[in-house]
């Protein structure tokens, strides 16, 4: 089917997601306050939110905003603790038999829908089911698909009911499911949204508007009290949740503000316990205000990708050319001069904080930058460029502040050092992705987050069949490693040898592997910073008094 | 009997045109002796041609250009980048350590070019449909000015967004589409004044002799509507000035390095909080120079035109 | 007049038709759809989708099934982005904001800007002249993206008097920061052509002789000036009217206001079909009607000026 179903396949994964094979029954995290910590009487945390939530729908939901709603809102098999690892959710434990390829989780008795009826798995079985029928039409489907339920795939394409779906429910608190190849991580995987549950009765009786707040059912810590589109949630304590005794936190709401630097002025007057750092402000922020201003990787890389198809400029083609491009970019002046947002320079695509993923050593990557400099010189001029044959040709990024400052840096770096005319074009964000699908660009910004913590998610992208290689490149051998590591006991070895890959021929220039920054009142507690998957709980927060 | 009054009244109007065109001509010369006894228009027009003439000859003697990037500068605005002689940056760096005095000239090449020749676009087509709407009235009436409402209703972005897909980035694309957002508004408030010049004894007695329609649109018609183009004008051209920058959002207009006041106002603006007044107060500066300079003109125009 | 107005309704419906047809077209010319995004969905998933939203059938069919389902059911479809709500609950939660911080920017606007205009015309050349000119214009040259956050910074952040945005269902502290960021220029304006078009009609014959007469300074300025001198004001009013209560962008995004002004970039940017027509047709209803009513006013002010 579609490539992404080969992802997610990697034996190297097993030892690093924790708890994943085994049999777990590790308590649950909840809110817990330190010692000599005072609780602040008011127990409502408020955040920002860039944008109205496009939906609460935990079979539809697709952005990080609207999956951190819906994880307060619902509970599925597992959660992640605040440091990534998996821990029990409405599932008290689960086994893997038949060579990981039979997950069977059994549930706690306790959990409860907001209406008072009991969380069964037969709730677990609709709402899977619903994830895969094409009547849903749910964009994250796919997931479904990596998670290689049998007959998953072909019920997505319409050749099986989505009843046919490989999961059951053995009795009312057994749930089992059955694979078509072993996944080691399979648990790990029902911490996302999309595997959640969902009450059946309340969707087909209320159809696409079940998610008002005066519709919906969940089995979360909170309920939806209010749903302002534009505007505003609040979500408040759900006394039915099997472990309310020990959540903290009464009510959770969200403001939507569009503009940053607002969303900061209210943050300093006090409006927000959370938000993000303005662009470029951190280095500053975090001399002003150290004690609020936090940064924590994110499995997200910036980069340039090449034009390398047939309809490529012939100067792409070669690979001289593209090398010289990305020696002499400055990564450490991009980092520390126009981003400034603590990210770290890039040689390699895949960030090093992917579970599992050592960053290889790739040569360039240990020059100095002055080094870098001349042999970019040298290549190009090899190539046949220089000020009698100038290169020419477009960068081509997609509206935005950020984006903009960047290729003006970049532009400014390669015509001081090499001579060469960088027209900048920025087009709206629709209007860009179709001219960089389509190949009508020569050289384009591009941005990558992972969907899941593994490396896969980044280098399957260079795959030359993959929905996402925008710049068309092919490399059989390429191809052949990403695609062993996915059966291989030692992937790393295959990661390493396909980013030596990309660094040799250099289809793209990776430009720095992304950092969040994220402003928190000192009042907050618990909030998961070394999560790298941002996978935030509230009932898992608290707010103490703050002299 | 009735046809010889008409020939004999075509006859007296005719003559009254003629004396008009004279009248015409020495009408201009008054006007230009008019408005150079205005004193607030012509300083303006003297202050809006050194801007010009500054905003092309400087660049030549300034240290840096709108484009290069001060490496020792970049990345440190608050701290380094304030406006300084003795380094060259007499207005200060922005972020990247560009010369924001340079930018802001380059800005003002661009911007009066905007203001101009998107204005001029919006007069002329508002003012002609306008007048030939309301002068016509009834069925014409009613469908140019249903065509006018579906326009003002559609979204222009997409007018934009395809005739970049299109014909691909130019300056050309840029004015006419800056036209485009703005000439229904004119074209309304034209019309609107006509339907009630056009009861107006003159008109009607131009009518009534006989002459054409076309001639009473453009001798009797417009140069009445004279004030209030000129008022609206004046009121067009900030918003079209800043406009541009949203155009070139979209991807059409003006791409980095150059640059305009829209876009170096949006980008002060969005830094007020951060210590670096200056990216937002210089460019904001020149944009209030320009549109006083603009107003006082029109004003002057306006008062030279019609000498009541 | 009646028949004025069954002409104006006669002749709204094939505008509003040819309004739907042009943007339907135009929306589907612009590249890319509403389900493209940075990671590109598999062709199953997408055929579902678009299955789903009625994007697999043919244009005309789209069309035609748009169409009758708002004259039959006055449903303008789910939104493509806010996917859980439909384009009627959108507009229904954001109009009602918009048209409240509307009407109040309107009155602010209307009644500051045309007594500052006539005060400046009727004292023209005087320093009330010059005060009423120059803050005419510095309230223009003050775009409200400038304005807008620094009204927060100052109202909010320093001052701590009045929330930074939000709604809150219509409480008045929230009301007045974007009333005064969108009536300011606004006012701005109508106060510049009420002080132009009063001198012009202070200068006319009619009035003149009425000085000549003896009249009264007031009886001449509001019995026989102002009428004619509103004349021009209201071809501006109305098209100002639609654009305020149907808000504005930057006081949604800056105040975050929860209003529709917002969608009309955002729709057309996020391609939201449904969304973009939905507020498109809302925009054309409007402004045929207010055009109307503008037109109705004209022959009000001017007997002379036939319907």
């Amino acid at each position: 089917m579609t490539l992404l179903k080969t992802t997610f396949t990697k034996g190297a994964t097993i030892a690093l997601l924790a708890g994943a094979t085994a049999l777990s029954s590790v308590s649950a995290q909840a809110a817990t306050p330190m010692a000599g910590e005072t609780l602040a009487a008011d127990q409502t945390y408020t955040y920002r939110m860039l944008d109205g939530i496009p939906s609460l729908d935990p079979q539809i939901v697709e952005d990080v905003t609207g999956s951190e709603i819906i994880r307060d809102l619902f509970e599925g098999l597992t959660n992640q603790d605040a440091k990534g690892n998996l821990i029990p959710g409405v599932a008290m434990s689960w086994e893997a038999s038949e060579g990981n390829t039979v997950y069977t989780f059994n549930l706690r008795k306790d959990s409860k829908w907001s209406n008072g009826e009991t969380v069964t798995a037969g709730d677990f079985v609709y709402a899977w089911r619903r994830a895969v029928d094409p009547a849903t039409g749910s964009p994250y489907s796919w997931y479904m698909d990596i998670m290689s339920i049998v007959n998953g795939a072909d019920i997505i394409a319409g050749d099986k009911e989505p009843s046919e779906l490989g999961v059951v429910a053995l009795d009312d608190f057994t749930l089992q499911v059955t694979l078509t190849k072993a996944l080691p991580y399979f648990a790990d995987m029902t911490a996302h949204a999309t595997t959640f549950p969902t009450h059946q009765a309340t969707i087909e009786k209320h159809g696409s508007e079940w998610t008002k707040p005066e519709n919906m059912v969940g089995n979360g810590a909170y309920t939806l009290t209010e749903w302002k589109l534009k505007e505003t949630t609040t979500r408040v304590r759900n006394p039915l949740y099997w472990d309310d005794a020990n959540t903290i936190l009464d009510k959770v709401v969200t403001l939507v503000i569009s503009d940053e630097n607002v969303a900061f002025t209210r943050y300093k007057a006090g409006e927000m316990d959370r938000t993000a750092v303005p662009t470029g402000q951190y280095p500053d922020l975090a001399i002003s205000m150290p004690d609020e201003t936090f940064k924590f990787p994110r499995l997200c890389t910036y980069y340039y990708v090449f034009n390398v198809s047939d309809s490529a400029p012939e100067a792409f083609k070669d690979v001289r050319v593209r090398k010289a491009l990305s020696y002499a970019m400055d990564r450490d002046v991009i980092v520390e001069k126009v981003t400034k947002g603590g990210q770290i320079p890039a040689y390699t695509y895949t960030p090093g904080a992917t579970a599992g993923f050592k960053v290889p050593s790739v040569p360039y990557g240990e020059w100095s930058q002055a080094e870098r400099d001349a042999k970019a010189v040298e290549l190009l001029a090899e190539a046949g460029y220089g000020s009698d044959n100038p290169l020419t040709f477009e960068l081509l990024y997609n509206t935005s502040e950020g984006h903009k400052k960047i290729a003006i840096a970049v532009a400014a770096m390669w015509k001081q050092k090499l001579g060469v005319e960088a027209t900048l074009a920025n087009e709206e964000w629709k209007t860009f992705l179709e001219t960089r699908n389509t190949q009508s660009f020569s050289i384009a910004r591009s941005g990558w987050c992972g969907d899941y913590n593994e490396a896969s998610t980044f280098l399957d992208l260079f795959d030359s069949k993959h929905g996402n290689n925008d710049g068309l490149y092919s490399n059989p051998a390429y191809d052949k490693e990403v695609r062993a590591a996915s059966s291989s006991a030692n992937a790393n070895a295959h990661y390493t040898t396909a980013e030596q890959i990309l660094a040799d021929e250099m289809p793209l220039i990776p430009v720095y592997h992304y950092t969040g920054v994220v402003m928190l009142k000192p009042s907050l507690k618990g909030y998961p910073i070394e999560n790298v998957m941002l996978k935030t709980y509230s009932k898992d927060m608290y707010k103490i008094e703050v002299k | 009997m009735f046809f010889m009054n008409r020939k004999k009244l075509a006859d007296v109007a005719d003559r009254l045109l003629d004396q008009q065109n004279i009248k015409g001509r020495s009408l201009w010369q008054d006007a230009y002796v008019r408005f150079r006894k205005n004193k607030a228009a012509v300083t303006s027009v003297v202050i809006l041609t050194i801007m010009v003439l500054v905003s092309f000859i400087a660049p030549f003697f300034a240290p840096w250009d709108y484009e290069t990037i001060d490496w020792n500068l970049i990345g440190d605005a608050r701290a380094a980048g304030q406006p300084n002689i003795e380094n060259g940056h007499y207005f200060g760096t922005d972020n990247l350590g560009r010369d924001i005095f340079a930018r802001t000239l380059q800005g003002t090449q661009i911007s009066l070019l905007v203001g101009l020749l998107g204005t001029a676009v919006a007069v002329v087509i508002g003012l002609f449909y306008g007048a030939i709407a309301g002068y016509f009235g009834g069925r014409l009436d009613n469908v140019m000015m249903r065509f006018v409402d579906i326009l003002m209703s559609i979204p222009t972005m997409f007018i934009i967004i395809i005739a970049m897909v299109v014909f691909g980035r130019s300056i050309f694309l840029l004015f006419l589409a800056i036209g485009l957002f703005a000439w229904m508004d004119m074209a309304r408030i034209v019309r609107g004044q006509t339907l009630a010049i056009k009861n107006k004894e003159y008109v009607e007695a131009a009518r009534s002799a006989g002459v054409g329609n076309i001639r009473i649109i453009t001798r009797h018609i417009i140069p009445n509507l004279l004030g209030i183009v000129v008022i609206y004008t004046s009121l067009l051209i900030p918003g079209l000035i800043l406009t541009e920058s949203f155009i070139s959002f979209l991807g059409l207009g003006i791409q980095e390095p150059l640059t305009s006041w829209g876009a170096l106002i949006n980008e002060g603006a969005g830094q007020i909080q951060y210590g670096t007044p200056w990216q937002l107060g210089f460019p904001i500066g020149f944009f209030v120079v320009g549109l006083y300079c603009f107003l006082f003109i029109g004003d002057g125009l306006r008062d030279a035109l019609d000498p009541k | 007049m009646l028949k004025f107005i069954i002409v104006r309704f006669l002749s709204s419906i094939p505008t509003l038709l040819l309004l739907i047809i042009v943007s339907f077209v135009l929306m589907h010319l612009a590249p890319g759809g509403p389900f493209t995004s940075e990671k590109e969905l598999p062709p199953e998933v997408l055929a579902n989708i678009n299955a789903k939203y009625g994007l697999d059938k043919s244009w005309p069919e789209q069309l035609w099934n748009y169409i009758t389902s708002i004259i039959f059911h006055f449903d303008f479809g789910p939104s493509f982005k806010y996917k859980d709500i439909s384009v009627n609950d959108i507009i229904a939660q954001g109009f009602p904001i918009t048209m409240t911080y509307g009407l109040w920017s309107f009155f602010v606007a209307t009644t500051v800007g045309i007594a500052l205009g006539i005060t400046a015309a009727v004292k023209h050349n005087t320093w009330i002249d010059y005060f009423a000119v120059g803050v005419s214009i510095g309230a223009q040259v003050l775009p409200n993206f400038i304005m807008a956050p620094i009204l927060i910074i100052i109202f909010t952040l320093w001052l701590d008097l009045l929330p930074g945005g939000g709604w809150n269902n219509g409480a008045w502290q929230n009301i007045i920061l974007p009333v005064i960021a969108l009536s300011t220029s606004f006012m701005a304006s109508i106060a510049r052509l009420t002080r132009g078009s009063m001198l012009e009609v202070l200068n006319s014959n009619f009035i003149r002789t009425a000085k000549a007469k003896g009249l009264p300074a007031r009886t001449i300025i509001f019995r026989h000036a102002i009428k004619p001198a509103l004349l021009p004001i209201m071809s501006y009013l109305g098209p100002a009217f639609v654009g305020m209560i149907s808000g504005s962008v930057v006081i949604d995004i800056y105040f975050s206001t929860g209003g529709m002004g917002q969608f009309f970039v955002e729709a057309a940017l996020s391609r939201d079909y449904s969304l973009l027509m939905g507020v498109t047709i809302l925009f054309g209803v409007l402004t045929i009607i207010f055009s109307a009513v503008v037109d109705i006013l004209y022959a009000w002010l001017d007997p002379k000026i036939k319907l």
